[in-house]
């Protein structure tokens, strides 16, 4: 009987493994209760739970099935640009292409990458953890898993929901940022209404930005390339099934890999560590900081520009679509309920995602 | 040890590569969209 009670996982449970449990739960909890990113919350919140089981093995190496996630999925580079070809296929860059001059705002936000960079390296961290830690501050998830896998494995698990948890709570920490740095006049800014923008221009970006990019920063090819193959079956037109499936049924099940892989590296030994608190720290300064850059950018382009663009759109290069965008939208019919800025922060916005794996390809290219 | 010299080098490149790239980006967006007009007009100056 004793020998049989020895077996089961109760008598190998530790104080790490329960603490973790809470963790999961609390992820669980937010996922469903608040909405807070549930599509990742809930397989990384379940992911966790199960990694702490003890005596199961899921994440050992060789033979573990959550290892086997983790290792073919996120080790071979497959799960974050599979991610990409789906938000390719979503993405509509017509308000970008109707306004090129948001490309520079999303650029601007990506300031806050190099803050928490040299803030990580200040707390200690050496070159391959800061450059995972700064590109939370770029907001976007596929891209922070993608270079931390590359530079820095040992702190997937909490680059990973640093930024997914920061992305999730867009609405809650830029407003104060946007009202600390803007004027009621600026936020009242109209902007005229963006041209309409025709379908060889929007079949044209992705064969260009893919030339472009990859051509300047060949290490963000997995990541762009996908991004734009993605936005060409939806733009082309003439292949529905491949972008209908990119953006849904692949793109359901790779993030069901994905949740439950990041959540899988979060076991108690790995996740329990002060390393884990700066860098939750640092994610919410990058973060602060690339809010605070896309709006005095394009305060700073105001003054050189005849026609003048609302500050709050600036704050929509942190990627994070649309949720950043929809925050701008928010701020600006606040001031003037008769502005509508939704369209003309999904610029700076997409632009956002392209900078940031333009900021993670140069990362991979130099520290790894 | 921090290899500063590293750190730095990866700051300027870093922006210098976003910047660049996405003012190449709008470049080429305004040049294939002026193009794409010529195109069009020479199209319906045919028609």
């Amino acid at each position: 009987m004793l020998e049989m009670v020895l077996t089961t996982g109760f008598m190998h449970l530790t104080v790490g493994n329960l603490v973790m449990w809470l963790i999961a739960f609390f992820f669980i909890y937010l996922a469903i209760s608040k909405r807070y990113e549930p599509l990742l919350l809930v397989p990384i919140g379940f992911g966790i739970l199960i990694v702490n089981l003890p005596l199961t093995h899921l994440m050992e190496e060789g033979e573990g099935l959550l290892w086997r996630f983790y290792h073919y999925g996120l080790e071979w580079e497959v799960i974050p640009p599979l991610i990409f070809l789906g938000l390719g296929a979503m993405t509509d860059f017509g308000p970008m292409i109707a306004n090129p001059k948001t490309l520079i705002l999303g650029a601007g936000a990506q300031f806050g990458v190099y803050v928490a960079f040299f803030g990580a390296l200040i707390l200690g961290f050496n070159v391959q953890e800061a450059c995972s830690i700064g590109i939370i501050g770029g907001a976007d998830g596929p891209t922070t898993i993608y270079t931390t896998v590359h530079l820095a494995p040992h702190l997937l698990g909490a680059t990973a929901i640093a930024a997914y948890s920061y992305m999730s709570l867009v609405p809650i920490i830029q407003p104060p940022i946007m009202r600390l740095l803007t004027t009621e006049k600026e936020r009242r800014i109209v902007m005229r209404q963006l041209r309409p923008v025709s379908k060889k221009e929007k079949i044209l970006f992705p064969l260009v930005t893919v030339l472009v990019i990859c051509l300047i920063v060949p290490k963000s090819a997995p990541l762009m390339a996908m991004f734009m193959l993605g936005n060409l079956f939806k733009e082309c037109g003439v292949v529905k099934r491949l972008s209908d499936a990119s953006a849904n049924e692949l793109m359901n099940i790779v993030t069901i890999f994905l949740g439950t892989s990041v959540g899988a590296t979060m076991s108690a030994g790995r996740f329990l560590k002060w390393d884990v608190i700066y860098v939750f720290i640092m994610g919410i300064v990058a973060f602060a900081f690339s809010t605070a850059a896309g709006i005095l950018l394009a305060k700073f382009m105001n003054i050189f520009s005849r026609e003048k663009m609302n500050p709050l759109i600036g704050s929509a290069g942190v990627s994070a679509v649309p949720m950043a965008a929809r925050v701008s939208q928010l701020m600006g019919s606040k001031a003037d309920p008769k502005n509508f800025l939704l369209m003309h922060a999904m610029g700076p916005n997409v632009a956002g995602v392209i900078g940031t794996v333009v900021a993670a390809g140069v990362f991979i290219a130099l520290a790894g | 040890m921090i290899d500063w010299g590293l750190a730095v080098k990866i700051f300027y490149s870093g922006l210098s590569a976003v910047f660049s790239s996405l003012a190449i980006l709008i470049g080429a967006i305004y040049a294939f969209g002026k193009i794409l007009k010529i195109i069009e007009k020479k199209d319906q100056d045919y028609a």
